[in-house]
């Protein structure tokens, strides 16, 4: 008698789940195959071709009537949060974008866009359920934005065999640059080995002899800079005389790495971290030391500087875009178009200037350029736009930037930087903007 | 040499930290019986009133006493509400694990709610700067941790030692049921323990908070540290705390150092201490042997 | 004899008390077997998931259940059955499910190992030395990071043919079958596994080995003055229960493709610690119940919170284990058999009366 009662007890919890599941229901062999290809406009480089690349294409999901559902996943919480404002620089973009009609596609039609958001907290572990419900029961056109290398990788096999656009990554991981095996990715910010090319660039200039310390987060982000550094100082007198790794997930801090660091007798230190890891490493840096810093783009905004304890005076970035919190930028047009227009959208003061927002801002951009040139509103079409940019712009890129693409030769974006020097709140050029234009690929290591 | 002696005092520094964490799950373990497996998410969320305090603009030592307050009263509630209805440790352990695992993600989760995911950064007591002693860099802070734990330690035995208030919980560690019997109110006593270990606990956690950022996740490794100081020191014994607190920070700063495989893994050490004197000296250096009739 | 169990005997010989038998477990099976076929296929990998839980939750019922020592590290045991796994497909080209095997094996010996200090160690004690296993699995994995990708993860993956060339690819369970997608043949292939582990365990428990547990668990002397040989039994035990977690942790591993030290932290030992507990320790299904209730809150009712409010899941649970313990030791199941026995005792009561 007892057994029966749990037993029934377990029949209705399964009954529950059902019911309490039952929202999604599935959609994989109903759907017909969709012929809508892009092979037709003759200015566009087919880069993909759906018919042949993918099975059970979707090229359409997620577009209904006039709106279009965009996904992106970020983390909200944890010690990387501080990434969150990117998000808010996309969901503003859109925002504005809707308050004006939405955005154009090629016909002339206007969509509005509808972004959903997600919390993975950095963890590639988390990413890959949200990112197939943002798929698979939210019924995505795209991601947008999606924040992290880790996090992004645990989700590229999944999107690239489900054939959905995963546009302008936060990560300017060098994995991104095979577009070959992984064409439906494209990245918003530029790779990190041209990045760390272009500081080794300048160290040939101005410190030929110079003895490297490198600290670096020891994931695919960090290791991008270590691999590019050690190829880029190859046969120059430019030798990396310490490196340190940390896990950006371990719970502690870069304290003792830079401790030691300091101790390696180095007058170069490279900052390979990103989050508020970054920053706080800065203020870790003994006052016995005074090498010449140089942080990764990730840092460099006023939100992230402003958790150094004011030891971000002085360090040198490479630099692509334009920087609202600094008085020689602010009369930029780009800038205030972001400006007024972030405003209206929601973004308070301390977003606007502070630097991480305007590069969401730039990724909505991004998709609208792609959206703006495709010859039909479908993904392949979006993706294959994307692939064949052509001396264009977006969002808050240096005047000087140039923005080229072309498949798999030329996958990223952006490849131009200059180099600049903290110096109170406000950057000084030290090195006018070079663009590598179809170099970034060559400037991985391995 | 040099490189050796900088190490070792940062270890003793961060020992004083195990210590002041091994203090608390002391006074728990000799009034209520139990390993308090919350102990650090009590302690993290008084840091957090702590750092609240604070950035409303109260100055940084009374931001400190507010947060012990505060966090004695939560120890002292989840002792009433929580652990005193679970029954004796010895005859239900799962219980008593299971209600302290619960404390532990009830506390963690509220402290999450109530202040949010981001980490909040918690100013050093004793700022940023370094002093030189014995030719090697040695922060301040890590000197005021030595300093607040032997002021603690000292509150500690004059409040047992010479206070009747201290000669009632000492009976009640004792022997409870005579203690009830002469008249001490036990159950009162022993919330104040609780409230006691929380106390003792913030000012663990203010000195972790600023080099690690001020997070829900302060205290998920440093608990462990803290275990090692009084399994080592003996668990009933708060000379034993201090020692071990010692012992395992210096153990913990010095080998991931000079011993490669422990590089990445800085609780290694306090791990093979934690299973060393539980399989070979259970009750430690300084604590009582228990002896189990058949 | 107690007179549910008299009643339960008589009930046993009536149709209609066999009726009342064999049809919860007729619809359970019923409404398992549609489920595959109703959700979306991250869904399906979802339950998968609960699965895997389930199972490491039916090893912990039987070491700390039924033979009363606690793990608060079954965790780490799940996590060395994962990365065994992955590591032999991706760097060894083991087969599968032969891997599987292999990972259920390492643990086995790797429970054995814990075993022996737990032969000393108790109670709270042991609590504590695995609470600081568990805590410490996920540093470990990082510090070998040659063998297990570190903080980076580890790819399953094996050579497949990917647009032209021959790449290292995630690995991936094809259905061979036409009307079966691949996450519907995962789920049907991890629910013969659960309910073959679950069935197996029933066995061991109903057996003489299954009293003898039990019996160190009530009473060690006792036990051993009826020559039970204790340590024996309480190692092998041990040796078993991580064995079975190893089972979860490899299906875990063949579910995700990917493993990353973040999924192997205290907080998944403490969830399968909850499943057993929640469920009914010392009870056969217990843990299947456990790893579905919490497979339901924190996957499908905490996420109808807005995003703000999910840190509230720690508290829920934090209260309702604390409050479990207070009113309801048992669990699930405890309860339904202590309200079971109030309903018959009352039932009893008024026929005596009338």
């Amino acid at each position: 008698m007892r057994k029966t009662s749990v037993q029934i007890s377990a029949a209705l919890l399964l009954g529950l789940a059902l019911i309490g599941g039952a929202c999604g229901g599935r959609n994989d062999s109903s759907s017909a195959k969709s012929t809508e290809t892009t092979a037709s406009d003759s200015k566009e480089v087919a880069f993909i071709d759906p018919a042949a690349d993918c099975t059970d294409y979707k090229g359409t999901q997620g577009v209904t009537g006039d709106t279009i559902k965009i996904g992106t996943v970020r983390p909200e919480s944890g010690s990387y949060a501080i990434y969150d404002n990117v998000t808010k620089g996309l969901d503003a973009y859109f925002k504005s974008a809707n308050a004006s009609g939405g955005l154009t596609a090629k016909d002339g039609k206007k969509y509005q866009i509808e972004l959903i958001k997600k919390n993975d907290e950095y963890d590639p572990a988390k990413t890959p359920a949200l990112v197939k419900q943002l798929v698979e029961q939210d019924g995505v056109f795209a991601l947008v934005g999606n924040i992290g290398t880790e996090t992004n990788k645990s989700v590229r096999d999944y999107l690239n065999e489900n054939c959905v656009p995963n546009i302008a990554l936060a990560t300017g991981s060098t994995q991104w640059g095979d577009a070959n095996a992984y064409p439906w990715y494209i990245s918003g910010l530029p790779s990190y080995a041209t990045e760390a090319n272009a500081w080794v660039s300048y160290l040939k200039e101005v410190n030929p002899t110079a003895k490297i310390a490198l600290l670096y987060q020891d994931d695919d982000f960090g290791q991008s800079y270590k691999a590019a550094i050690e190829k880029a100082i190859k046969g120059t007198k430019i030798t990396l005389v310490a490196k340190e790794g940390f896990n950006p997930l371990a719970g502690s801090t870069t304290e003792a790495s830079v401790t030691k660091l300091s101790q390696s007798g180095a007058d170069t230190f490279i900052v390979g971290v990103g989050g508020t890891a970054c920053p706080l490493t800065l203020s870790f840096v003994p006052a016995t030391w005074t090498p010449m810093t140089m942080i990764s783009v990730t840092c460099g905004s006023k939100t992230a500087l402003s958790l150094a304890s004011g030891k971000d005076e002085g360090v040198y970035m490479a630099q692509p875009t334009l920087d609202p919190a600094d008085p020689a930028d602010q009369s930029n047009p780009k800038v205030i178009e972001f400006a007024t227009q972030g405003a209206a959208a929601g973004l308070d003061e301390s977003a606007i200037q502070g630097g991480i927002a305007s590069v969401g801002w730039g990724f909505g951009a991004l998709f609208a350029e792609g959206l703006k040139n495709a010859s039909t509103v479908d993904r392949a079409a979006v993706m294959n736009a994307l692939y064949s940019l052509n001396d264009t712009t977006f969002g808050l890129l240096r005047d000087e930037v140039t923005v080229n693409t072309d498949g798999a030769k030329d996958p990223w974006a952006i490849e131009g930087f200059r180099i600049v020097q903290r110096e109170n709140g406000a950057w000084v050029e030290k090195a006018p903007v070079t663009n590598e234009e179809g170099k970034s690929n060559s400037f991985a290591g391995n | 040499m040099r490189d050796f002696l900088q190490i070792l005092l940062v270890g003793i520094g961060d020992g004083a930290v195990y210590a002041m964490l091994g203090l608390g799950l002391v006074v728990i373990y000799r009034s209520t019986g139990l390993l308090n497996f919350a102990q650090g998410e009590m302690a993290m969320f008084s840091t957090f009133i702590v750092w609240t305090m604070w950035s409303i603009g109260l100055p940084m030592w009374l931001a400190i006493l507010a947060g012990m307050a505060g966090g004695f009263g939560v120890g002292a509630l989840v002792h009433q509400v929580a652990v005193r209805p679970v029954g004796d440790p010895h005859e239900k352990p799962l219980a008593v694990v299971i209600v302290t695992i619960g404390l532990f993600l009830g506390v963690n989760g509220a402290a999450q709610l109530i202040w949010g995911t981001l980490d909040r950064s918690l100013p050093p007591l004793f700022g940023r700067g370094q002093v030189t002693v014995f030719g090697v860099a040695v922060a301040w802070q890590k000197i005021g941790a030595v300093i607040a734990l032997s002021v603690m330690v000292l509150l500690f035995y004059l409040l047992f030692q010479h206070t009747k208030l201290g000669l009632a919980m000492r009976a009640v560690a004792s022997n409870s049921e005579s203690a009830s019997l002469v008249g001490i109110p036990v159950p009162r006593l022993l919330m104040l323990g609780w409230g006691l270990a929380a106390a003792v606990g913030t000012v663990a956690g203010v000195f972790i908070a600023p080099n690690l950022g001020l997070g829900t996740n302060l205290m998920q490794l440093t608990l462990i540290f803290g275990f090692a100081a009084i399994t080592l020191g003996g668990f009933d014994s708060l000379v034993g705390a201090v020692v071990g607190g010692f012992v395992v920070g210096a153990l913990s700063s010095v080998m991931p150092r000079y011993i490669t495989i422990f590089e990445k893994m800085p609780l290694a050490p306090a791990f093979i201490l934690i299973l060393a004197v539980l399989l070979f000296r259970p009750e430690g250096l300084f604590g009582k042997k228990q002896v189990t009739r058949v | 004899m107690s007179s549910a169990s008299v009643l339960g005997q008589q009930a046993r010989r009536t149709p209609r008390a066999w009726v009342l038998k064999v049809v919860p477990w007729a619809v359970v099976f019923v409404v398992l077997a549609i489920v595959p076929f109703e959700f979306p296929s991250f869904r399906v990998e979802q339950f998968c998931f609960w699965m895997t839980l389930a199972i490491a939750a039916c090893g912990l019922n039987l070491l700390t259940g039924y033979n009363g020592q606690i793990s608060v590290g079954h965790g780490a045991l799940f996590g060395i059955g994962a990365y065994t796994t992955g590591i032999l497909i991706t760097e060894f080209s083991v087969p599968l499910f032969a891997a599987s095997v292999a990972a259920a094996v390492v643990c086995f010996f790797f429970g054995l190992l814990i075993g022996l200090p737990a032969l000393r160690i108790k109670g709270l004690y042991l609590a504590l030395v695995t609470l600081a296993v568990a805590t410490l699995f996920p540093l470990i994995l990082e510090q070998f990071s040659s063998i297990t990708g570190g903080s980076g993860g580890l790819q399953i993956t094996s050579p497949q043919t990917y647009r032209g060339e021959l790449r290292e690819r995630p690995i991936r369970l094809e259905s061979p079958f036409a009307g079966l997608a691949n996450d519907q043949w995962k789920y049907f292939l991890f629910l013969g596994v659960t309910v073959v582990v679950f069935v197996l365990s029933r066995n061991l428990i109903k057996s003489r080995v299954g009293r003898a547990l039990v019996a160190v668990r009530d009473n060690e002397v006792a036990a051993e003055s009826s020559g039970i040989p204790i340590s024996r039994v309480k190692i092998l035990t041990f040796g078993l229960s991580a064995a079975i977690a190893g089972i979860g942790g490899s299906l875990f591993a063949l579910n995700q493709g990917q493993l990353y030290p973040s999924s192997f932290t205290i907080v998944l030992s403490i969830y399968i610690l909850v499943a057993v507990v929640v469920g009914g320790a010392a009870s056969i299904v217990g843990p299947a119940i456990g790893a579905i209730f919490y497979g339901l809150f924190s996957d499908v009712i905490i996420q109808q919170l807005p995003d703000r409010i999910q840190p509230a899941r720690a508290v829920i649970l934090g209260v309702l284990l604390i409050l479990l313990m207070l009113l309801a030791p048992g669990g699930v199941v405890g309860g339904f058999r202590s309200l079971q026995a109030k309903w018959v005792a009352q039932k009893n009561f008024r026929r005596a009366r009338s």
